[in-house]
């Protein structure tokens, strides 16, 4: 069975829940990650290039992760503690700041789709974005520097499966019973 | 300049699984007890469900520089906060078998506890009473002797009969998974309803996590719980001779001295050492308790492995506990294996998966992406089968937790990790990997296939002994060089076994605890 993007939005991916205080204005306002990106709210970590990179990379990786606000997610994770950081990141032993991490990534990605494409990595087409993916997903794919590009797909493509997955809307999807004991923070369930 | 507080008999550092029952067991003895936690604190309100937010319970910072050919995993093994590694711990709670306590003595290898079996056996039963384990002893044929489970057995869902069916085709045995899970209601608190979320911690207490059992008794008991102190160092007295108390900071930032008669450092296994090394004075210069050289060596880990198989059935792989409903330990013996692996082996059998996370549904695969990423999930939602495979890990003198250069914000060295997968782990680890792919062909899987190698648990480093040259501890857990300095949790083992740590870890705190309430009067003197 093959979901295309109509499908996959039209089955509700947009309505991913996972509420985070998000800051706007000088306040700050609890919203899903979805809604932080439908409202343009300003990225505080990433940017916007890097942001840009890191949108399509997730897209192309799992489809409807841009729209579930894969960027806005990230962005207001790393600019967390790395204690109450929710980036998976954290489990493979990746040094904080995290934002170094990404950062490392999409620039490894830059000089990748350079190398291969002469093209900006936001610019690829449908086939070398592809290309590209495959290189980075190699287990053990490195920069020239040593920067690990395998881990950071490994990652890149988890922050997707949250916010597209990892939320009640997502289990839903999936048919599966969510069977909270304690539903996350307020604003959860949109 | 320090601020110092008024003196408590015991400083406990680490509000964790062997923390909570040092707390609760001084506490109810009479003494006054402080709990002191790097971490946030926390209560079971705050335990959601979900396994991105599930992320906050893990250790985040310091950070702990892994340098080694293989890395341990801390940050996911780790705790961060009231409840420890054993707010996110699975509840896998098996024994050591009595060969685990003598591996030197009986096969040339490793090292030997300071006792046996039979020694630590009444801790088990102690401890598997307090909590209200479940299983069924009679099935579990490789069990050592003891006590039988206060409550039946875990649920065993179609996950777990499709899987119990490969290993019967193999002649393999399988039997209720022991976990420390309510399968019934149990001392006041409700049984487990299945829904598999014990790795974001258990917010109704059926998972006996510190916050549902030993904590509450501390604190029932006056033992009072601080969070955000981040211990910097253990003081001795002007003529190194005794411990008197700990240095911490608080939220503010603010360095605060408090004097107690005695330390138990229950702070997990790399930070135990990492506070040991840092507390070095004009007394012991290479660390507190390291006369013997020995602080931060023989860390060991579990090789593990994850096995995963798509079915033509249904497996309700949603429902049941994170850390499954059977289990196998037919590769127990530590001889006799294929490719001459020396160590034992077990296989936790019908994990309950989740779609996100590391265990997760996305993560068995992860080369798929794009659409095929959603077709995966769809199926996998329904028909993935998974276990994990835990091997035994041998202790090594160069496997170790040492200081690194840098510095955490208060100024105090990182842990540096110097970790290789022993020789013997790693055969064990390539043994499973064939086996475990044969179990899933043979329970009828479409496709089968296993996971890279994976560090779980973590244990050594404080290793306990009865030679003073050759450990850190003696038997009671307590140091040999500072009689009123104790330590606590699976930093004290000296070999690895492929159990699951955190009963034993409970089991060896019970005991140290009592030898404490005991023989206060020789400690606080």
């Amino acid at each position: 069975m093959t979901i295309n993007r109509r499908e996959f939005i039209k089955r509700g991916l947009g309505g991913a829940t996972l509420a985070l205080a998000f800051e706007i204005g000088g306040g700050s306002l609890l919203l899903t990650p979805q809604q932080a990106r439908a409202q343009a709210v300003p990225l505080q970590q990433l940017t916007a290039d890097e942001a840009a990179v890191l949108e399509r990379l997730a897209e192309a990786l799992l489809p409807g992760a841009a729209e579930a606000g894969v960027t806005h997610f990230i962005d207001h994770q790393l600019g967390e503690d790395p204690g109450d950081c929710l980036l998976i990141a954290k489990y493979f032993q990746v040094r904080p700041p995290y934002r170094d991490f990404y950062r490392q990534g999409v620039a490894g990605c830059e000089q990748l789709a350079q190398e291969q494409f002469k093209q900006k990595a936001a610019k690829l087409n449908v086939a070398q974005l592809d290309q590209l993916i495959k290189m980075i997903g190699k287990p053990g794919t490195r920069t020239p520097e040593g920067y690990d590009l395998s881990l950071f797909y490994l990652c890149l493509r988890s922050d997707a499966v949250d916010v597209v997955y990892g939320t009640p809307e997502g289990f839903e999807r999936l048919n599966v019973p969510y069977m909270a004991h304690i539903m996350p923070p307020e604003g959860w369930n949109g | 300049m320090a601020k110092t507080l008024e003196k408590v008999d015991v400083v406990i550092v680490g509000a964790g699984a062997a923390g909570s029952v040092y707390a609760a067991v001084l506490a109810e003895a009479g003494r006054s007890v402080l709990v002191l936690e790097r971490g946030v604190e926390r209560k079971l309100g705050d335990l959601y469900s979900s396994q991105t937010w599930a992320r906050r319970l893990k250790w985040g910072a310091p950070h702990v520089v892994e340098d080694g050919p293989d890395s341990i995993w801390y940050n996911f093994n780790a705790g961060h906060g009231f409840g420890g590694a054993a707010i996110h711990h699975y509840g896998v709670w098996p024994r050591y078998h009595p060969e685990d306590f003598e591996l030197h003595s009986r096969y040339g290898k490793g090292l030997d506890w300071p006792y046996s079996y039979e020694t630590l056996r009444p801790w088990y039963d102690q401890v598997q009473k307090d909590v209200g384990m479940a299983g069924d002893a009679k099935k579990e044929i490789w069990r050592p002797i003891g006590d039988p489970y206060p409550l039946p057995p875990v649920l065993v869902s179609n996950h777990g009969k499709v899987l119990a069916r490969g290993f019967e085709q193999l002649g393999l045995h399988t039997a209720p998974i022991p976990m420390a899970v309510l399968t019934e209601p149990y001392n006041g608190r409700p049984a487990c309803i299945w829904d598999g979320w014990c790795d974001a911690g258990c917010p109704i207490g059926a998972l006996a996590n510190p916050l549902a059992v030993y904590l509450p008794r501390a604190q029932q008991a006056g033992a009072r719980l601080q969070g955000n102190a981040h211990i910097s160092r253990v003081l001795t007295d002007k003529k190194g001779e005794k411990v008197i108390g700990v240095e911490y900071y608080n939220r503010e930032g603010e360095r605060i001295v408090q004097p107690a008669d005695a330390v138990v450092l229950c702070a997990f296994t790399v930070e135990n050492s990492r506070i040991l090394l840092n507390s070095a004075n004009s007394h012991h210069l290479d660390g507190l308790a390291n006369s013997s050289g020995l602080v931060g060596r023989y860390l060991m880990s579990h090789p593990a492995l994850s096995v995963f198989g798509m079915f033509e059935e249904e497996m309700q792989n949603y429902l049941g506990a994170t850390g499954g409903q059977l289990i196998c330990q037919d590769a127990f013996p530590k001889t006799g294996n294929p490719n001459g692996a020396f160590g034992s082996r077990q296989w936790e059998i019908g994990l309950a998966i989740k779609p996100n996370d590391l265990l997760g549904i996305a993560m068995s695969r992860p080369d798929i992406y794009g659409n095929a990423l959603h077709q995966f999930m769809q199926e996998g939602a329904r028909f993935l089968g998974s276990m994990v495979g835990v091997c035994e890990d041998q202790p090594m003198r160069d496997n170790r937790i040492s200081l690194a250069k840098d510095k955490d914000r208060f100024g105090q060295p990182l842990a540096r990790v110097t970790y290789q997968v022993s020789e013997e782990g790693r055969k064990l680890w390539q043994n499973a990997t064939k086996e475990g792919v044969d179990i899933f062909k043979a329970a009828g899987a479409k496709q089968a296939w296993h996971g890279p190698m994976a560090g779980q648990h973590i244990m050594g480093g404080t290793v306990m002994g009865i030679d003073r040259n050759k450990s850190v501890t003696n038997g009671e857990a307590q140091t040999h060089d500072l009689p009123n300095l104790f330590i606590g949790g699976p930093s004290v083992f000296p070999t690895s076994s492929s159990i699951n740590s955190t009963f034993t870890a409970h089991a060896v705190a019970m005991k140290s605890a009592h030898y404490m309430a005991n023989n206060w009067g020789q400690l606080a003197d």
